[in-house]
């Protein structure tokens, strides 16, 4: 009885073995394969539209920047990825250092999307902008006190600010930026003050920092606007508002997701198609009321409730610096005792 | 006799240093040392690092070592209301994934969860945040992790139970003396085997220290990787993690005599009986360790899951679950196969100590953390490749990176300590009178493997494959880096969601995933009531 269940088993085994390594590859005109770090359910909607617009199927597979990079880097030439999307210019700039993409220039990238978000060499397309600002109480926070991120170092906010850890990539590019902006030892001593302010461990996430902040732990916060937007759009009397950051100096840090054609992409014609059609209005669009974030396409409207928080001064910043200072901005946060 | 063991020593060498290879792959990366990078971890870093990753250790240890051993005892020694199914039920935790109750206590325990509010506005209590200090997540970890110690002990109480009650009877004690002056002592094999496992797995945890934002050990390694993108000390970080589980697993064989994860019940006769309070008061205990490591988390993703399953659930959802089960059931089936071949009694190891540590290191992929496996999978393969194409062959790249068959790998790289440790424990019961007996009457050893040891071994084949199996459920991140086109995993859903701060949603993939491992847990038992 045993001995044929092994046996069984081992067949079994052999089956699975032999049929996983044979499937082989599919290679065609029709089919676009990306690689992305934006998780499926914002993709596979925009992928959809694409199919049905052009006829040209599109396959991807998810993964975290980071490991998504090293396993382009490892599979080189036999790589299956033609596009290569990921959030963060940190991310895109890093890829682009390892020699991952290959530069794309047409006219209606250069149309539809602002020069400061594509790559100067046009390695990497930006898709959608993210910004990162102050949310606050509207219970315990008059706004009248709020002004820039480094004010948020003053004593006043002692006890009373919630931040994200600094292991998140949105984090360390905000602060690589101050540290553009203000050189190492002021960005240094900004960080201890927030430090000193925190009410609470540093959250994993943006949501938590809101749910922090209703039910009182702490009256401030930094957050990417999107996630507000999900808030506000459930509950739409959550006590909370967002406050536009350093409007009367470098304005609100934004940041991008973006993508770009891979070097040793096999349907190269495929992949630049795909991307200039995800900048086009119609998926613009799509981007925008799907992830609550702003179009990188100017011609595109925000959503409706991202609107209705009306319109800001950003920071315009080379992204290129968050990807050369992110390293220096960890480092620095890690001395600093930022978690 | 010389000759047949050169033989099957080349054999079980071959098959365990593949099954080790990710981790001489991640020794090598100190071929490449990172100076600067190190003298920076080394002053920031490090310090807080190592006490904290040890005071985790010690928390958490003392903590399931302490916890697992009591249950056991309690269930297997002591008749108490609802004593049945809550020795069952008690299993049922192995089922969720640590990261999901991680999630789950965030949400309901800390600063802005209801029982906290509850004590604010009720009580009048002040607030505080769960994620100072360590209690917390040691909690955590101890409800997660409990259920190897109490596995194994109970396995070992089941077994000596006849021999502990007379022993106690003759010397006149109670219960709690019996507990600590007997029972104990003889339960510390078994306890420690079941410690080591939960140690490796803290060593290797990423996913609760990150939703706890406490730093450990790995927090160093994906520092490494994702902040200074430095693979190769993210390696090195991560052998060192290796090099402690490999003292662990030396201390453990010190501490061990024979440990299972199955029971081979004697009597089914409870020795002590709890009355009146006393048994009620017992029952109350265990009840609520179930509640808050099993129940209560379900109910809540139930309440989560509740207004979104219209929402969330679609027929993606069928190929999700059956791609979790296709790599579930193939990588424990493999797993299993080799663990027994690894296993299986043979003259040639017991007199030789390079046999015994080969063995030891294709185990101490547990400790690796997942994605640092899979990324030295990925560079082992590459180089493979590279060999190959050298001798004028192919590269191997296209054919694996397109395949499960490198998932695979990873899976059974990371879990052969699960299921190596629970089938040895069965490979020791056979007497060595079998094989000789055997080999007088002329035997060969391929039928006396056939119709003796595997026999003789199956409780502990099937326990292992068992455990092997719910740990492939769970696992992520190997699975988030190595898996090829169209084979998400129901982890993986679960990540995607919740990392995007959908937790409704993730729940419903989230109890899927629960249902299925709770399935094998009932499946376990069952089988175990059987032998």
């Amino acid at each position: 009885m045993n001995i044929k269940i092994w046996i069984l088993s081992a067949l079994v085994v052999l089956v699975l073995v032999v049929t996983s390594v044979a499937i082989a590859r599919e290679r065609s005109e029709d089919l676009v394969t990306v690689y992305s770090s934006r998780k499926e359910h914002l993709i596979k909607p925009l992928f959809e539209s694409f199919t049905k617009d052009t006829g040209i199927q599109v396959t991807y597979l998810t993964g975290k920047g980071g490991a998504l990079i090293e396993r382009l880097k490892l599979e080189g030439k036999n790589t299956n990825a033609d596009m290569f999307m990921t959030v963060d210019a940190g991310n895109l700039w890093y890829a682009a250092t390892q020699d991952l993409f290959q530069a794309v220039q047409t006219q209606t990238l250069e149309n539809n999307i602002p020069s400061h978000l594509r790559d100067s060499k046009g390695l990497w397309t930006g898709l959608s902008v993210r910004a990162r600002t102050i949310v606050y109480s509207t219970e315990r926070v008059n706004p009248v006190d709020l002004s820039t991120y480094e004010n948020l170092a003053d004593m006043k906010w002692a006890g009373r600010l919630c931040l994200r850890t600094s292991k998140k990539i949105y984090t360390k590019s905000l602060v690589a930026s101050m540290i553009y902006h203000h050189g190492i030892n002021k960005t240094g001593d900004i960080i201890s003050g927030w430090v000193n302010n925190l009410a609470a461990t540093p959250n994993a996430k943006d949501s938590h920092i809101m749910n922090a902040i209703v039910s009182g732990q702490c009256d401030i916060g930094l957050i990417n606007t999107y996630y507000f937007a999900r808030l506000i759009t459930k509950n739409p009397n959550v006590p909370l508002k967002l406050f536009w950051a350093n409007q009367d100096t470098t304005g609100v840090h934004v940041n991008i997701s973006g993508a770009g054609v891979t070097k040793y992409a096999t349907n190269v014609k495929g992949a630049i198609k795909l991307l200039e059609w995800l900048s086009s209005t119609k998926a613009q669009a799509i981007y925008a009321s799907l992830n609550k974030e702003y179009p990188a396409n100017q011609n595109v409207a925000s959503d409706e409730v991202v609107s209705s928080w009306g319109s800001f001064k950003q920071d315009k910043m080379n992204l290129e610096q968050t990807g050369i200072l992110q390293a220096d901005a960890v480092r620095l946060m890690q001395t600093k005792g930022y978690r | 006799m010389e000759k047949n063991c050169l033989k099957s020593k080349v054999w079980i060498s071959v098959l365990a240093l593949l099954v080790a290879m990710p981790i001489f792959v991640v020794a090598a990366s100190w071929l490449f040392p990172e100076r600067e990078l190190w003298a920076h971890f080394y002053a920031i870093l490090l310090p807080n690092l190592i006490s904290a990753t040890l005071i985790l250790l010690i928390g958490v240890g003392v903590g399931v070592t302490f916890l697992g051993t009591i249950l056991a005892y309690l269930v297997v020694m002591v008749e108490f209301p609802g004593r049945q199914w809550l020795e069952w039920a008690l299993f049922l935790p192995f089922a969720v994934p640590a990261y999901v109750l991680a999630f789950v206590y965030l949400g309901v325990f800390d600063y802005s969860g209801y029982v906290q509010v509850w004590m604010r506005e009720v009580l009048g209590l002040s607030g505080f945040d769960i994620r100072t200090g360590s209690w917390a997540i040691i909690l955590t970890f101890v409800l997660v992790f409990y259920p190897y110690v109490y596995m194994m002990t109970r396995a070992s109480f089941k077994r000596q139970k006849v021999n502990i009650i007379e022993a106690g009877r003759l010397l006149g004690t109670g219960p709690l003396r019996t507990f600590l002056k007997i029972s104990l002592p003889l339960a510390r094999p078994a306890a420690a085997a079941g410690l080591l496992v939960t140690l490796m797995e803290i060593l290797a945890d990423f996913g609760v220290v990150s939703l706890f934002n406490f730093d450990t050990f790995t927090t160093a390694i994906y520092s490494a990787w994702g902040d200074f993108r430095s693979i190769e000390v993210a390696a090195q970080l991560a052998s060192l993690l290796v090099l402690v589980a490999f003292f662990l697993i030396y201390f453990e064989k010190k501490a061990r005599g024979q440990a299972k994860y199955y029971s081979n019940d004697v009597a089914n006769k409870k020795p002590y009986r709890a009355f009146g309070v006393m048994g009620w008061l017992i029952s109350i205990f265990i009840f609520s360790v179930f509640m808050l490591a099993f129940a209560m988390p379900m109910l809540q993703l139930i309440i989560w899951g509740w207004t979104y399953s219209g929402k969330e659930w679609s027929v993606k959802y069928i190929d999700l679950i059956i791609s979790t089960l296709i790599l579930t059931v193939s990588a424990t089936l493999i797993t299993v196969s080799i663990a027994t071949i690894l296993a299986l009694p043979n003259h040639c190891k017991k007199n030789s100590s390079w046999l015994k540590s080969v063995i030891n290191i294709a185990t101490l992929g547990y400790a690796l953390p997942g994605s640092i496996m899979a990324v030295g999978l990925l560079y082992g393969i590459n180089q493979l490749s590279a060999v190959s194409i050298y001798f004028g062959g192919q590269s191997i790249n296209q054919v694996i990176f397109g395949s499960i068959s490198l998932l695979l790998f990873a899976y059974i790289s990371r879990f052969m300590a699960i299921g190596y440790n629970s089938i040895k424990a069965s490979a020791e019961q056979i007497k060595p009178m079998f094989t000789q007996s055997a080999r007088l009457l002329g035997v060969s050893r391929l039928r006396l493997i056939w119709q003796i040891y595997l026999p003789m071994m199956t409780p502990g084949i099937l326990a292992g494959g068992l455990l092997v199996a719910v740990d492939v459920i769970k696992e992520l991140p190997a699975t988030y880096l190595l898996r090829p086109f169209g084979w998400d995993t129901l982890a993986i859903q679960v990540y995607e969601l919740s990392a995007e701060g959908l937790f409704e949603r993730a729940a419903i993939p989230a109890l899927i995933m629960v249902l299925f491992g709770s399935v094998l847990m009932i499946i376990f038992q069952y089988l175990d009531k059987k032998s």
